[in-house]
């Protein structure tokens, strides 16, 4: 799905090769400040990033590619911090994006009412917009609403836990787990361990300094029991 | 950024109307101001308000304590009058017929019927516009004047008004904007053209909305309309107006007056769309739009709502105001100026508190792009008998390029028990917000009009239904191209 070939991102990762691959999960670790958000956020293009060496997609080179262009082949990802734009509502937002016409709002706002009640968030999330009186928790839960209304190829989450309560881990882990099919690949950046054994990724990266070790979940075991040096 | 696609092509309302009219030729002088006066057939005490008018014009010196800096208009080199020649009412040439069509403005009735099927009978369907079409110096229709009639609403050019309803004319022409009040709207007394007169008598709901639509088309006239409104106790009424005018290299003057009076528990929202001429990327050309517009709120309770979107004209020079005279009234002020390119605008507001309890709430939100300057300047007065008054003022502006932006508020209260709030904001649009909707998949022309309309909604809200939508439209042309 997403090739990295002696991949690097500014001074931060070096010489990345790694293959993402469809129908897979990954959960991607490593110490903080070590370029886990910028290896994300590199993917989806950001313009203050640069990059070297090879990114493909689907096969095709998308190194010069702006980030709307990549959003709009596939690629999504989830913010740490979800940015808001004023004057627009949650659905609003979606139906933009969507370009919503017709019959399609509707049945469009069904769905997005049922994606919120599963989360719990208020029954008027559709008209709120998460700038004002919006919780970290609930900005988060709204990044979930896109990724499940949006059709997307690759989801990536930068620490999509944060920030949520104990019911939000279990649905933020129902979601992702329904959201993920053999033709999808879901990569989240974590630190939490619940989070990890509810996904059951297929391969568990961990960014070092000028490498990337990857294993299976007993990795991710192993850190949590004896820490970063320990792999 | 580039500004490649910026300029006069996005304007696309710039094209110039063939046709035969009479022009005056170039020059004012009192000869001028009794043609135009004998030509509309008016009555000798109208003749001698443009008189009076024209000469204290002539003994005042031009303003310039604007922060715009402009070329200074010649008063001998522009026309004062110029009318298409049309032999009679219902004989309106098809060049102007075309032109409105083109402009989206609905001259024949049927058409106005919004939404509504045309084969089927219209006898008892109300419709939601009625318009009066002002092309240069003349109103060449007025559209449901006999549905509004069965109201009692007046809804007719002020030329006709002078005819057929004198006496209203006379009783409230200059007394919001007196013929003294500066140096423009002096101008505008003595040579004004055409424009709007609007009576809503006591307690009728106007049944539809009132709209002007002002075209300028001739090359190197000055337009003055005057347009006049006034609600009686318990009346209501929503007017809107709307501009446009051919991409001339030279300079128009468009220096009109509205002057609105509202009486006991009476309401008038006044929305506009000023979408004149802005001149080309260079700055050639374009409109200047010197305009004095000013409601009375005279009556207990009484309600005057501006609010304006004005992305158009080379330089703005306008404020909007109210005098709140009666108890318990409430003036409103909602704006959205964009400026871009070499655009200037000097606009605002200023409310006036004399009457007890009397409110006001200014929202003002400037979007500047380009090599524009976009002020914001505005006057909150409360004098020693408005006990209780309160107003709440919001400033926000959104800078992009090399553009500047200033706010300019000016409060004084001389009644303690007065509540003034203030808030402004200053800003650039984010690049995180911007990379955040590309990843969402909006390219950066969309981002930028989520943005920029998201900026606005506290002001869009507050535009009748179609107005808003086509304010939208407006917005996203003007910003198409300014970012790259």
């Amino acid at each position: 799905m997403i090739k990295l070939k002696n991949y690097s991102v500014s001074d931060i990762l070096n010489n990345i090769d790694f293959e993402f691959e469809p129908g897979k999960k990954y959960v991607i670790m490593g110490s903080n400040g070590i370029g886990k958000s910028t290896l994300l956020h590199s993917i989806m293009g950001r313009p203050d990033l640069v990059t070297s060496g090879d990114i493909t997609f689907m096969g095709s080179d998308i190194s010069d590619l702006p980030t709307d262009q990549r959003a709009r082949l596939g690629l999504f990802l989830a913010f740490q911090n979800p940015t808001s734009i004023p004057g627009l509502s949650n659905f609003q937002m979606l139906k933009q994006a969507m370009k919503m016409k017709g019959a399609d709002i509707g049945e469009n706002l069904r769905k997005f009412k049922e994606h919120s009640s599963k989360l719990k968030l208020p029954s008027d999330w559709d008209k709120r917009n998460v700038n004002y009186d919006a919780s970290g928790g609930e900005k988060k839960k709204n990044e979930l609403i896109q990724l499940q209304m949006l059709s997307k190829k690759v989801a990536m989450l930068d620490e999509p836990d944060s920030g949520l309560d104990v019911d939000g881990i279990k649905s933020l882990i129902n979601t992702l787990n329904e959201w993920h099919n053999d033709h999808n690949t879901l990569i989240v950046v974590t630190h939490y361990e619940k989070l990890i054994e509810g996904i059951a990724p297929d391969t568990v990266l961990v960014l070092k300094k000028d490498e990337i070790v990857s294993g299976d979940q007993t990795l991710a075991s192993t850190i949590f029991s004896k820490g970063f040096d320990s792999v | 950024m580039s500004l490649e696609n910026f300029g006069s092509d996005i304007y696309k309302e710039g094209f110039v109307t063939e046709l035969e009219s009479e022009t005056f030729p170039v020059g004012l002088n009192e000869d001028i101001v009794r043609r135009i006066s004998s030509l509309k057939n008016e009555p000798s005490w109208m003749l001698d308000f443009r008189l009076k008018a024209f000469k204290r014009w002539q003994q005042m010196p031009e303003p310039d304590w604007s922060e715009l800096e402009y070329i200074p208009v010649n008063y001998q080199e522009l026309s004062y009058y110029s009318s298409p020649k049309i032999r009679d009412k219902d004989d309106i040439p098809q060049e102007i017929l075309d032109t409105f069509e083109k402009l989206g403005v609905p001259l024949h009735e049927r058409d106005a019927l919004l939404g509504i099927e045309t084969d089927k009978k219209s006898d008892n369907i109300i419709p939601t516009v009625a318009v009066d079409a002002v092309f240069d110096s003349v109103s060449v229709a007025t559209t449901f004047k006999a549905e509004l009639e069965k109201h009692g609403v007046i809804f007719c050019s002020i030329s006709e008004a002078v005819q057929t309803h004198p006496e209203l004319v006379k009783k409230y022409l200059g007394t919001v904007v007196p013929y003294t009040d500066n140096y423009f709207a002096t101008l505008n007394s003595a040579v004004f053209s055409d424009g709007t007169f609007c009576y809503i008598p006591k307690g009728v709901r106007c049944p539809m909305e009132l709209n002007t639509y002002f075209r300028i088309n001739a090359r190197n006239t000055g337009q003055f309309e005057r347009t006049l409104i006034i609600a009686e106790d318990d009346s209501y009424v929503s007017y809107l107006e709307g501009c446009t005018a051919p991409a001339y290299d030279e300079n128009t003057l468009h220096a009109a007056v509205v002057e609105l009076v509202a009486h006991d528990r009476a309401e008038i929202k006044y929305s506009t769309v000023q979408n004149w001429y802005p001149g080309d990327e260079n700055g050639v050309g374009g409109v200047y739009n010197f305009v004095t517009k000013r409601a009375m709120c005279k009556g207990k309770n009484s309600k005057v709502s501006w609010t304006q979107v004005e992305t158009g004209s080379a330089v703005t020079w306008k404020y909007p105001s109210c005098i709140l005279k009666g108890e318990g009234s409430i003036g409103e002020f909602y704006s959205v100026a964009v400026t871009k390119g070499k655009q200037q605008a000097d606009t605002g507001t200023k409310m006036i508190h004399l009457g007890k309890n009397t409110k006001s709430t200014i929202i003002s939100k400037g979007i500047s792009f380009g090599n524009s300057t976009n002020t914001y300047r505005g006057s909150v007065k409360i004098n020693p008998g408005a006990t209780n008054a309160t107003n709440y003022t919001k400033c926000d502006s959104l800078m992009l390029q090399d553009s500047r932006a200033l706010t300019l508020p000016y409060i004084k209260s001389n009644n303690s028990t007065a509540k003034v709030e203030h808030e402004a904001s200053a800003g650039k649009i984010s690049e995180e917000q911007m990379y955040y909707l590309a990843t969402r998949g909006f390219d950066e022309d969309d981002a930028m009009n989520l943005v920029v309309n998201g900026f606005c909604k506290d002001v869009f809200q507050k535009l009748p239904l179609e107005f808003a939508a086509e304010a939208n439209k407006l917005l996203n042309v003007t910003l198409e191209g300014a970012v790259g």
